[in-house]
């Protein structure tokens, strides 16, 4: 019990939750706002994650002053998927449904493909870094910097993008393509551009976070699934678009995980975010803020 | 005398399901100009091939000269083609205001949004009074004032209006009715689809009726009030 209530805990599940929230964030861009289902989301993570420690280990860049450059890293990538493969299938394809079909196995290549070539690249061994590691103590509460920088860093971000979101007409924008596709064309917004923007950003956030997560544990080429799970949970779980709804989620996930496993054992973690994601489908396929779908 | 908006043989449908097979339809500038036709004579179709919704299959789609048929959408409002839908389609979980300033997202008209928002305020007071509100939670009549509102917010040169009074009470179609020579006042022309037959060719200058597809009879408002083929379809005697 003493355990349970040891600010120790509670800031794990913090630091969790906010990493989440980012990565729900990301993919919220590409699959709330454009419905592509992007199941390599957290091979994208694995990416920034790979590109913090690449740049770490090679030029002694933090990655704290390398963000810009690993989430520009991400981005091109987005890009240049997006460009590459679903442009036209975004121009083709009428029906949401095939849509999400044929996206899903177009990322499930992707995937395979970013796994693999990092695997060939860096060897399948984890790796980690030592950086920004001392412990500060307040109060009862010994954190190292790290997990500090990486909770603020990942909160700031998060409700840097809901404002932003909130506030400018490309927000706006977006809002109008998810509750209207056809009545958002009509009013003259450019599809095609919002969703370039979109991938540019959810796979930039995704890097972001990727980076974050290596300096709270160690990265491996086949890292990235449970992330992207813990993505979808947190868009469904927080509403499909609904990004203030994706940040509670992401931080409910994370204290679902850390205090199960405080209560069980770390061999559950995988077994606890897929069984939230089946709860989560099961029980309120509409989010835990959405209204049912009519 | 070329028409503002041009529309000749124009072809289109769902897959492989045709509805419109080659109408040809003329708008004038400054004029009112109605399409009159049964459910499923193809008015809709035709209102969302215009505005870019559905793809223009054969023929074409001409604006000030200019075959649009082939642009995007947003390039068409750009221009000035701006559809008010059939069903309304405002956005029901943003806020009135929001809905209004998404209207004029179009380079042409976001530099004067600030104006055209005091002149549709001006027009439709009853937005001013509900513009923190969610569009969802207004009533049909004034979500249809919202969706009139959100169009003219991007400075249209022809108002494309489906149905606008379709699924209101009586009184409130009346009144959205009577609003509508008054947005000729914004220099724009209009080609209006409407159920209301009789009170559609009282405002029209020129009318079209669409059957299965096809352009059946044309002519003034005047002389289609007066059509015995009209009367007989449209206005029950």
């Amino acid at each position: 019990m003493d355990l349970l209530l040891s600010p120790q805990l509670l800031f794990s599940a913090l630091v969790l939750g906010s990493l989440y929230a980012l990565i729900g964030v990301g993919l919220n861009f590409v699959y709330g706002t454009i419905r592509l289902l992007n199941i390599a989301h957290g091979d994208l993570v694995m990416i920034g994650a790979y590109a913090a420690f690449g740049l770490f280990t090679a030029l002694g860049l933090s990655p704290m002053f390398g963000l810009p450059l690993i989430a520009g890293i991400t981005a091109m990538i987005g890009a240049g998927l997006y460009f590459g493969l679903f442009k036209r299938q975004l121009e083709n394809t009428t029906s949401v449904e095939q849509l999400e079909a044929n996206s899903l196995l177009l990322f499930f290549g992707v995937s395979v493909i970013l796994q693999n070539t990092m695997a060939l690249l860096f060897t399948t061994s984890p790796r980690a870094y030592q950086h920004l590691d001392y412990v500060i103590s307040i109060g009862g509460l010994d954190m190292t910097l790290s997990r500090l920088l990486a909770l603020v860093v990942s909160l700031t971000i998060v409700f840097a993008i809901s404002m932003f979101l909130k506030f400018s007409i490309y927000g706006l924008g977006i809002s109008a393509i998810i509750q209207n596709r056809d009545a958002a064309k009509i009013v003259g917004i450019d599809v095609g551009r919002v969703q370039l923007g979109s991938f540019i950003l959810g796979f930039g956030v995704a890097g972001i976070a990727g980076a974050l997560v290596s300096l709270t544990e160690q990265i491996s080429p086949f890292m990235g699934f449970p992330f992207t799970i813990a993505a979808f949970v947190v868009i469904i779980l927080g509403g499909l678009g609904n990004i203030s709804g994706g940040i509670i989620a992401g931080i409910l996930l994370g204290f679902i995980e850390i205090y199960s496993v405080a209560l069980t054992s770390a061999t559950y973690r995988s077994i606890l975010i897929y069984g939230v994601f089946v709860a989560a489908i099961m029980l309120r396929p509409q989010g835990l803020f959405g209204k049912a779908q009519t | 005398m070329t028409a503002l908006l041009e529309i000749n043989d124009l072809g289109t449908g769902y897959g492989d399901v045709k509805v419109l097979h080659g109408v040809s339809i003329a708008l004038e500038k400054g004029k009112v100009t109605a399409v009159l036709g049964a459910n499923g004579a193809g008015k809709t179709t035709l209102f969302r091939t215009i505005a870019g919704l559905l793809p223009c299959m054969s023929g074409r789609v001409r604006f000030q000269g200019e075959d649009i048929g082939v642009l995007a959408s947003h390039k068409r409002v750009e221009k000035g083609v701006v559809l008010v839908p059939e069903g309304r389609l405002v956005f029901p979980d943003l806020t009135v205001a929001e809905n209004l300033r998404l209207g004029a997202i179009n380079v042409r008209a976001r530099a004067h949004s600030d104006d055209t928002l005091k002149t549709v305020m001006a027009l439709f007071p009853r937005l001013e009074e509900r513009k923190s509100q969610y569009a969802g939670t207004l009533s049909g009549g004034e979500q249809q004032m919202l969706a009139l509102g959100r169009g003219l917010m991007a400075m249209p040169r022809v108002l494309l209006l489906d149905e606008p009074t379709l699924g209101l009470a009586p009184g409130i179609a009346k009144q959205i009715f009577s609003t509508i020579p008054e947005l000729l006042d914004f220099g724009l022309s209009i080609l209006i689809a409407e159920q209301d037959v009789r009170s559609t060719l009282k405002i029209a200058d020129y009318g079209y009726v669409l059957e299965n597809g096809l352009v059946g009879i044309t002519g003034d408002g005047e002389s289609l009030v007066r059509s015995p083929l009209v009367a007989q379809a449209f206005l029950g005697h």
